[in-house]
């Protein structure tokens, strides 16, 4: 056998699981323990212990997510799995985002949460303090793939010290830059805050905003604002600092130069990808998901840009992670789905099918993305990329960074006032 | 048991009631006086604290501030909806080329999903590509675009627009109806007595038609105050604070920072205050009933 490390024991337990799910035959299974060197007994006990005489009823585990529809690759996989499994398959419910986060607490507090919920990474950190989640600690420890992750996208899976996820994939931010505009004044994309602040400005001519980006009064304007505060090399408990302050300065700067519209306050980033292909905006700071829209929508030359950097670089987080629900009746059959995703063949299929960044830095030395122009230029970005976790207040605390950006860029404020304003209410919700 | 038969065919209503309102009502009203956040939902634990979830949002001077964003968005809505609502009915009172496709045409707002609605007028108000400013700059009647729901000054001015707009049709509906009641023998004697239109308009129209406008005033209200999709949608409540009314600040309360015990006291007040002009209504028709 390949895995000498592997004791024989632990390697029939995982057989064991497999003759449970209808992946192996029981008379396979009795010949690799023969094999393995495992009395027939023992491996009978052991089998006997994974649930599996081999005669379990099939299992359809339930799946809640918000990711975008449709997408016939996430379908795929489902069956692809099936295949895998015969004896397991998966029923996914879509929610829209909001939807999903207003459901999850009633769902839960009624007992009625699916197997497996598909949840945005700023959001895990609550649930899992909330006791919404199963813990997998053990079963990620003896499943031995966490140092394979991004430390960001697995930072956001942990809550004091125990494991409540897998990461399902994971972006961050890039500047999107319409090269012919770029060409036309002879610049070149901002490699630093007065770089962007003065580009932007030199690009804005007669209904054409150098730079766009979204400062909606949701986490999605949250997500935006973050690169820049961690840039300053300010924090969440360092809002009113000299840094922190100097992140929100420069993005009144750029609003009162003229640069970006004040449209922004009620821009998605999707709204602001929207100017950009539509020729309105030179600049647009986006996630890789705008990818395949620009792909198909811009009539013009454009590339991607890495995030400007301020005292230092800095990027921000986003994705999903794969959680279990607590009051979940199928546990380990959850946990061997998520396990079987994260395959490194599995992985890579899917992630590149559907356009996704790969969660595990060896996936990601995949030839697909490192000579793709694009993604590759998000992934380099991945190891400054930061979670957002800062324990179950977070809601709270987004709250208050929104209220103070939206202050500050509508002149209801100066900066520095917005900003420790918003400490004021940060700093005690901090974990 | 012959004296119970009667009772057993309330039953289905009463349990409609029960489920759907008085349910939903008392749970909420408990949830007022509780300290409800997620653990809380999750064990059941969720210990009495008195007042202390009123005191909370009677002290938070966002919700002070939700109060009279509200107070603005509600008179501000039902006025303009009521008084074009009323011109409208006036003009169709009479039947003439068209005026049966042209109310049907007018009916539309309402049947709209307010999803559609607001979403559609999120896009006309835009500061860059807005409807609303492109003809207006057109027209030279402002010569910056305005941003509309970018600027905390004006954003409410938005979801007021729009949910007029949405409105017109009901106070149209209601009032006309109202008009069509009265007996046109009225206006001829007046007409034969030597009274103008407006004369007509003030002591036949509007006297004859006062419990109509009563119920529309008082319907206009609730309805409007309990707005939220349409200022969810348009603005979710921003830029800052500028269009958080107080079933935003609920909604906020109790599913953004799952704060439910402090989001149900914020209903609670809210239904309160619509009580009681509730009440003032019924008051004022029984009063009315009494007089004829």
């Amino acid at each position: 056998m390949n895995s000498s490390s592997t004791p024989p024991l632990e390697i029939m337990r995982d057989l064991g699981t497999n003759v449970a799910h209808g992946k192996l035959s029981r008379r396979t299974f009795f010949e690799r323990a023969i094999a393995l060197g495992v009395s027939t007994s023992v491996a009978a006990s052991i089998l006997a212990a994974c649930g599996g005489s081999g005669s379990s009823g099939p299992v359809t585990l339930s799946l809640w997510h918000a990711l975008a529809l449709p997408d016939p690759n996430i379908d795929q996989l489902y069956k692809d799995f099936h295949s895998a499994f015969p004896n397991l398959s998966v029923q996914a419910t879509y929610y829209s985002y909001n939807d999903l986060y207003t459901k999850i607490v009633p769902a839960a507090a009624a007992g009625q949460l699916p197997d497996i919920l598909n949840i945005d990474n700023p959001n895990h950190q609550a649930y899992s303090s909330q006791g919404i989640l199963a813990d997998l600690t053990s079963k990620i420890s003896s499943w031995g793939q966490a140092s394979n992750y991004y430390k960001g996208p697995w930072s956001s899976t942990l809550w004091q010290g125990k494991n409540y996820g897998v990461p399902f994939e994971s972006n961050c931010l890039a500047i999107y830059y319409n090269v012919d505009m770029f060409n036309a004044a002879g610049l070149k994309p901002p490699t630093t805050w007065d770089e962007l602040r003065s580009v932007a400005k030199k690009l804005t001519t007669n209904g054409v905003y150098g730079y766009s980006m979204s400062l909606v009064k949701s986490e999605e304007g949250t997500f935006q604002f973050l690169p820049f505060l961690w840039q300053s090399g300010a924090d969440l408990s360092s809002l009113d600092s000299p840094a922190g302050i100097s992140a929100l300065q420069l993005l009144v700067d750029i609003l009162n130069d003229g640069s970006m519209t004040k449209d922004v306050l009620n821009y998605t980033q999707q709204d602001s990808i929207t100017q950009f292909i539509g020729g309105k905006a030179a600049m647009s700071m986006n996630g890789p998901w705008q990818l395949p829209g620009l792909k198909k929508g811009a009539t013009f030359k454009y590339a991607v840009a890495p995030l400007p950097v301020g005292t230092q670089a800095a990027n921000v987080l986003g994705g999903e992670n794969w959680t279990i629900s607590k009051t979940s009746q199928h546990v380990d059959e959850a946990w061997t789905f998520i396990q079987w995703t994260q395959g490194v063949a599995e992985l890579t299929k899917f992630d590149i099918a559907d356009g996704r960044l790969p969660t595990r830095s060896d996936i990601a030395q995949n030839p697909t993305w490192q000579n793709d122009p694009y993604l590759s230029v998000f992934i380099k970005q991945f190891p400054d990329a930061k979670a957002r976790a800062y324990g179950p207040n977070y809601p709270k605390m987004s709250a208050a960074i929104q209220t103070a950006f939206q202050s500050a860029l509508t002149g209801q404020s100066s900066a520095a006032a917005a900003m420790q304003q918003a400490a004021s209410i940060v700093k005690p919700l901090l974990p | 048991m012959r004296a119970l038969t009667p009772y057993s065919f309330i039953i289905p209503a009463l349990l409609f009631l029960g489920i759907f309102l008085i349910y939903p009502m008392f749970t909420n009203l408990l949830y007022s006086v509780e300290r409800v956040d997620v653990g809380g939902l999750l064990t059941g634990v969720t210990p009495f604290v008195g007042l202390q979830n009123y005191q909370h949002v009677l002290g938070d001077p966002q919700f002070r501030s939700s109060v009279i964003i509200l107070l603005i968005f509600t008179a501000t809505c039902v006025t303009f909806q009521f008084i074009i609502g009323f011109l409208l009915a006036l003009l169709f009172k009479d039947r003439f080329p068209l005026s049966g496709p042209m109310r049907g045409v007018l009916m539309v707002p309402w049947l709209l999903p307010m999803v559609v609605s607001g979403t559609i007028f999120k896009w006309m108000l835009q500061l860059q590509n807005g409807l609303f400013n492109y003809v207006l700059l057109s027209a030279h009647l402002i010569h910056q675009p305005i941003a509309w729901l970018d600027d905390p000054h004006i954003a409410l001015a938005g979801p007021i627009i729009a949910n007029i707009w949405i409105g017109i049709p009901f106070n149209m509906a209601l009032l006309l109806a109202g008009l069509q009641s009265i007996s046109p023998s009225l206006y001829e004697a007046a007409s034969v007595d030597g009274a103008n239109l407006w004369h007509q308009f003030w002591r036949i129209t509007v006297p004859m038609m006062r419990s109509q406008i009563l119920a529309v005033l008082v319907l206009g209200i609730i309805l409007t105050s309990n707005v939220f999709d349409l200022i969810y949608i348009m603005t979710g409540g921003g830029p800052v604070n500028a269009t958080t009314t107080v079933p935003i600040y609920a909604y906020q309360s109790s599913f953004v920072f799952y704060d439910l015990g402090s989001g149900a006291a914020a209903t609670v007040l809210l239904f309160i205050v619509l009580v009681i002009i509730a009440s003032i209504y019924i008051a004022l028709l029984n009063r009315e009933e009494v007089r004829s």
